[in-house]
């Protein structure tokens, strides 16, 4: 039986390493009793698969786990019986079985969204952010230099914004971003945050900001499913 | 930020997270974590271990001694591992103090602060973590607010070098031994008598040395006059030790962490003690008699474990884990439990003769990576002198199994640098390495690797090799140039330990009290993490001797006289000193010591000394 989940991955939680929750999720159903199915070959694995990768400190609000029981199970049984075996922070929200055949999480994941926190360096004004924000938009390519061991490497970043939009909330700025993801990569929500600083001198204070992803899609035709929704399971 | 509280400490922690390397190591959130009231029990204790979480987590005693102290209503013990030098920085650079896993508590708000002693090349982390911590290395410079700084594991028996820095040591198993000690911490707590009569009541638990109550005075040469023991503490302090292990604490829902650890599985200890008698090896004098566990109770326990952890491995554990009476059946039966959930269970830590490749097989797990041999020396004439009662037979018996079943890779561990060592014995190792790959050549096998480490002797004290000096580092490196030049053949992988981390753990391994301000002055140079290659700073060291005016070559290279009295003359081990000179002798005669498990008894001493007894399930 094959099972989609959604769960938060948030609190302390968010320091768990993308590689390391393969295991949490391993040892949590390992100790709820429920036999997990395993790959074929040299090494057998547990089936359990995840969509993109969450930044390590970064809290997950909606995320995706697929996994492969050996025998059909009730699903409110088996949730609650993995639920009370997870660390805090990992809580199962909703689930469905998948239909034979289904695609995996990251064959029919394609887009993300994020609210943002960020206090502000200096005073801004709700129409200076607007306009910030709009300009921004405005702009047909934004050019990124991303930073690595062999040097700067320049990226046009606009392509992968879907959805941006400001407002002030006491001394803080809050973002809600869409992107879009895809095998070739995508964009950080910092990323977008230090090239809005820079091009339209908006002064965010970037060492200090917090960011959540709220939400991972499958994006169709200008409107977003969830990976639960029927169509895609 | 010297008075921080635990949630200032996690608010400026969170902050920066995120940009060091594994922040999961930092935040204690662990599945089977415990996290008790402050208020509602009666002495806090920090578990520190002087090295990375990953390490840290995979040792057995620290999660024995952790769940051990958490099982007493009134005790509360909390784990705190060394920071990673990128963690260390960003701490240092906001002048966070040094906290504990599960409260964020800073350390210094404990009342006990508890450090296991591992290796000597750790000894520097443990002051730092004290820097760290705000906490005044120096004891005479701590006061009665500060924490008791306490530490215990297989280096305190010779704790000489932390003399100055560690209130008090616990020699031995500390079972019974910290649960006293902890009684006695929340006694001083309620009704407080001064540091001297606290520590004097310490002191007449069993193991329990508190160094500022022996006097050590020198000769003109350098070498030890005398140890001399204040009225009212023992003049031999000997290890605790525990009587019945069936019946001992042995936590069975212990911390599973996030990140992978070094040995990420469960650790079942199946015995304590060897008595093979290897003439180098600490663990074998010091954890003396053996005492095995019964397989009922590592069968309940095995299941326990499982239910508790949800690993799908479980490594049975202990010096050697072969020669624990009731191996098989208990293997089997774990298989035939749990194989269906996918458990498996592997050995760490087998002998040749001891080993039974059928058994590997057993073990193994679906993909065959490697197995180890230890012959340790590469003549039978050398294998005698260290007493490994291994022979060249037993080995290629062994290996010519293994390649049978299918293993291609196969590591052999040698120590270079070991007493009456000759170049006969080098080119033994060369031989022996050569047998085994022709071996499987012989077999048609293809694509073999026979991988040949040599570590570098360290003479250990409690050991009938305790007088032996260690070869110079010219010499070893020699020696090693030679081993790399002769195992040069593609069917032949070589490995070997650096010389000089190895001469400075002999120093450290020998060395007496004088060798503290050494410790505080390589730390105070930025020494710390030496056991990492990556991290060790020879120069730093050396130029410390030279600074100190300290020979390090008088600790690591001088043989000892049988009447020099030695650094740790005043902590016992309950096998007499008697026993480990005859060792030593036969030793320089070549001759071999059988192992009392199955024949007679050879005087070790612990049994009769300690109305303990050799215990065997099988």
């Amino acid at each position: 039986m094959r099972l989609r989940i959604a769960y938060t991955k948030i609190e302390d939680a968010r320091y768990i390493a993308h590689l390391d929750l393969t295991r949490v999720f391993e040892r949590a159903i390992r100790r709820a009793g429920i036999h997990m199915a395993y790959s074929e070959g040299f090494n057998p694995r547990p089936k359990i698969s995840f969509g993109f990768a969450l930044a390590v400190g970064t809290e997950g609000e909606r995320e995706y786990v697929d996994v492969d029981l050996q025998q059909d199970m009730d699903l409110g049984e088996v949730l609650a019986r993995v639920q009370e075996q997870l660390p805090p922070g990992i809580r199962l929200l909703q689930s469905r079985v998948l239909d034979q055949g289904a695609k995996s999480l990251m064959a029919v994941l394609n887009a993300a969204s994020y609210r943002i926190r960020v206090p502000m360096a200096l005073p801004i004004q709700a129409e200076r952010l607007q306009e910030a924000v709009s300009a921004w938009l405005g702009r047909e390519h934004v050019t990124y230099s991303r930073y690595s061991k062999k040097g700067p490497t320049d990226k046009d970043i606009r392509p992968w914004i879907k959805h941006l939009e400001g407002k002030i909330q006491g001394d803080e700025v809050i973002f809600d971003l869409e992107v879009e993801m895809g095998n070739s990569g995508s964009v950080r929500p910092e990323e977008v945050l230090a090239s809005l600083r820079e091009l339209e001198n908006l002064p965010i204070e970037l060492d200090e900001l917090q960011v959540i992803r709220t939400g991972v899609h499958v994006s169709y035709e200008g409107g977003k499913r969830s990976p639960l929704d029927e169509r895609e399971a | 930020m010297s008075n921080c509280t635990a949630a200032d400490i996690r608010r400026q922690v969170e902050r920066f997270l995120p940009k060091v390397l594994k922040p999961s190591r930092y935040i204690g959130s662990e599945w089977n974590v415990i996290k008790k009231d402050w208020d509602k029990t009666e002495v806090q204790m920090a578990f520190a271990f002087p090295d990375v979480y990953e390490v840290g987590m995979s040792h057995l005693g620290t999660r024995i001694l952790y769940h051990l102290v958490n099982s007493y209503p009134e005790f509360l013990c909390e784990r705190v591992f060394a920071p990673w030098v990128d963690m260390e920085k960003e701490m240092r650079d906001r002048e966070i103090p040094l906290y504990a896993l599960e409260s964020f508590q800073p350390l210094k708000a404990f009342d006990v602060v508890g450090f296991t002693l591992q290796y000597e090349m750790s000894y520097t982390n443990i002051l730092n973590m004290l820097d760290l911590a705000g906490i005044p290395m120096r004891t005479e410079e701590r006061g009665p607010e500060d924490p008791w700084i306490i530490a215990g594991g297989p280096c305190a028996y010779n704790p000489e070098p932390l003399v100055g820095f560690i209130d008090f040591f616990l020699i031995g198993e500390s079972e019974e031994q910290l649960p006293e000690v902890l009684r006695l911490v929340a006694e001083q707590k309620k009704n407080p008598v001064s540091r001297q009569d606290f520590l004097k009541r310490v002191a007449q638990v069993q193991g329990v040395y508190v160094p500022e109550f022996y006097q050590v005075t020198y000769k003109a040469d350098g070498r030890i006059e005398k140890i001399e023991a204040e009225a009212g503490v023992p003049t031999l302090v000997e290890k605790a030790v525990v009587a019945d292990l069936d019946q001992a604490f042995f936590p069975t829902n212990p911390v599973v962490p996030y990140l992978e650890i070094v040995h990420d599985r469960m650790m079942l200890e199946v015995m304590r003690g060897c008595s093979r008698g290897c003439r180098f090896c600490q663990a074998g004098m010091i954890y003396r008699p053996v005492r095995e566990r019964s397989p009922e109770t590592l069968l309940r326990q095995t299941e326990e474990l499982v239910r508790a952890t949800g690993y799908d491995q479980i490594a049975l554990t202990s010096l050697s884990s072969g020669d624990y009476t009731c191996i098989q059946p208990v293997i089997h039966n774990i298989l035939e439990k749990h194989g269906a959930e996918g458990v498996g269970v592997s050995l760490p830590s087998l002998r040749v003769d001891s080993f039974d490749v059928d058994l590997a097989e057993t073990v193994q797990k679906a993909r065959k990576s490697g197995i180890t041999f230890a012959p340790e020396a590469g003549t039978q004439r050398l294998r005698d002198v260290i007493n490994k009662g291994v022979n060249e037979e037993n080995l290629l018996n062994a290996a010519e199994a293994a390649f049978k079943k299918g293993w291609s890779t196969i590591k052999l561990y040698f120590m270079v640098g070991l007493p009456t060592e000759t170049q006969e014995d080098i080119d033994g190792i060369v031989d022996l390495a050569k047998k085994v790959a022709n071996l499987g050549t012989k077999l048609g096998r293809r694509n073999i690797t026979v991988t040949i480490s040599t570590s570098v002797f360290v003479p250990k004290s409690h050991t009938p090799f305790q007088w032996e000096p260690q070869e110079s580092g010219s010499s070893v490196e020699l020696k090693q140039r030679y081993l790399r030049e002769k195992l040069r053949d593609r069917r032949l992988k070589y490995n070997y330990h650096d010389v000089t981390t190895s001469y400075l753990e002999a120093v450290f391994a020998k060395g007496d009290r004088r060798l503290a301000p050494l410790l505080e002055w390589a730390v105070k140079h930025g020494c710390r993490f030496d056991g990492w290659s990556e991290q060790f700073r020879y120069e730093v060291w050396m130029e410390g001797f030279k600074e100190l005016g300290i020979d390090p070559r008088f600790y690591a290279n001088r043989a000892m006289d049988y009447d020099d009295i030695l650094p740790w003359e005043h902590i016992g081990s309950s096998v007499t000193k008697q026993f480990l000179v005859e060792e030593h002798h036969r030793a320089l005669q070549e001759a071999k010591t059988i192992d009392c498990r199955y024949e007679d008894c050879t005087g070790c001493g612990v049994c009769p000394g300690r109305g303990v007894q050799i215990e065997l399930k099988g």
